[in-house]
């Protein structure tokens, strides 16, 4: 027999977790379809449930005292949207996410837990230089979202940790985002990318781009990015070519239910080239 | 596990699996039929039921969230003047006909006018965006929200 656990402070749930393994259901958006069996019966669940949305320590958006944003780990979607402390470029994101009411259960730290592919927050949350908080008995760590998710589904978390919260750095640039789909609401996305950049007195003084659906994760290299600062807009500009070949290698897209390898591929360049004529 | 919420207005209290869906709670447990099954995975919004006035996806809320919670489904939603103005508006514009997504539209056009009263086309399709109907082609349901709004709702 399974159990279902229902911690109603931190504490008692990261008890919880170093004596036993089990999934973690927040909203239920991702766990409530993977384990869906059919009308009328329960979830398939083959060990023990805790579920986080009763823990109310975990209920907070705020920024620190460096500036850093921080929502906690049942801030949902909806809650976000409505926060004059969370960037428009964040609000952007989600209001393609889904759907109005998937985005009133659905919360963030859920949305990086699922690791996904094709997961839409990730993409400004790379960007931006996220990091998570993994809290257990013995303590906290942070990761980067970026290092944090290493491949499909897969996570860097041990059994007796909890998500407890994100940190978003500030980060003041100017953005470009698209995501291609197949409809305007509820749709998964095909391709993405998301682009940011500062100029300062005509040179590059910060770019960065990621890519969402076309690997394992979304993707960003860095090494491309940095090679790019302190040249002026102008050699930017004249060298977009160069730039979409320095990327092929990082586009491995697949074909499935959603889209094909090529599309993907045109679809990925063709948005990097847009992008890259969008600074100035 | 024990589980207490208030829907529509009367307090329950229910001895069920905290996994259990909402859905079947509501369908099964308390034999409240108006709320709809359809795609069973997020998509479709038949399904839909405000959780403290926010319209959600019943099918993929676990029970257990609901804990002391307020929950409104069409069946007691039917006893307000609002949903009197609403249903007849979606009468009036032809916004329902198989029925099957109309409880959920309904929810939904609720939530969207007590927050924005006087809601622009694209609103009006955004707040929907979650809720699919195979019969009208939504034309007729906008409509219907827009003579819902024009004949406001005394919230």
């Amino acid at each position: 027999m399974i159990q279902h656990f229902v911690p109603t402070t931190l504490k008692e749930a990261l008890k919880i977790l170093d004596e036993r393994d089990c999934y973690i259901m927040a909203g239920g958006t991702d766990l409530m379809v993977q384990k869906h069996r059919g009308s009328g019966l329960l979830p398939n669940f083959d060990k023990d449930v805790l579920y986080v949305m009763n823990i109310k320590e975990l209920d907070y958006i705020k920024t620190d005292a460096e500036g850093n944003l921080r929502i906690g780990a049942m801030n949902r979607y909806c809650e976000l949207m409505n926060s004059s402390l969370v960037p428009d470029i964040f609000k952007t994101v989600f209001k393609e996410i889904a759907s109005p009411n998937i985005r009133n259960m659905a919360t963030l730290v859920g949305n990086i837990a699922n690791a996904s592919p094709a997961g839409d927050s990730l993409l400004p949350l790379n960007l931006f230089n996220a990091r998570v908080v993994l809290s257990s008995v013995k303590g906290n760590r942070e990761v980067l979202v970026e290092d944090f998710i290493q491949g499909v589904r897969k996570i860097d978390r041990q059994k007796n940790e909890l998500i407890t919260e994100v940190i978003i750095p500030n980060c003041d640039l100017n953005f470009y985002y698209r995501k291609v789909g197949s409809r305007k609401a509820e749709s998964i996305t095909k391709v993405s990318l998301m682009g940011g950049y500062k100029i300062e007195g005509g040179k590059i003084k910060d770019l960065r781009i990621v890519f969402g659906s076309i690997s394992v994760k979304v993707v960003r290299n860095h090494f491309i990015e940095e090679k790019y600062q302190g040249k002026s807009v102008n050699e930017l500009r004249a060298r977009i070519d160069d730039i979409i070949n320095e990327y092929d290698h990082e586009i491995k897209p697949i074909t499935d239910q959603r889209s094909t390898m090529e599309y993907r591929k045109k679809v990925a360049k063709n948005l990097l080239r847009d992008f890259l004529k969008h600074v100035k | 596990m024990k589980i207490s919420f208030v829907i529509n207005n009367k307090k329950v209290s229910l001895d069920v699996e905290p996994s259990m869906r909402l859905l079947d709670v509501i369908r099964n447990e308390l034999h409240l039929t108006g709320t709809k099954e359809g795609c069973g995975e997020g998509e479709c919004g038949a399904c839909t039921v405000l959780i403290n006035e926010e319209p959600v996806n019943s099918c993929l809320y676990p029970a257990i969230n609901a804990a002391n919670k307020n929950i409104m489904t069409i069946e007691g939603f039917r006893e307000t003047n609002e949903y009197r103005v609403i249903a007849d508006a979606f009468a009036d514009r032809g916004g329902s006909q198989c029925g099957f997504c109309t409880p959920g539209m309904i929810l939904v056009t609720y939530s969207l006018l007590k927050k924005n009263p006087h809601p622009s086309e694209e609103e009006i399709r955004f707040a929907l965006s979650g809720n699919l109907c195979r019969c009208t082609g939504y034309q007729a349901i906008v409509d219907a929200v827009k003579v819902a709004a024009v004949k406001g709702i005394k919230l």
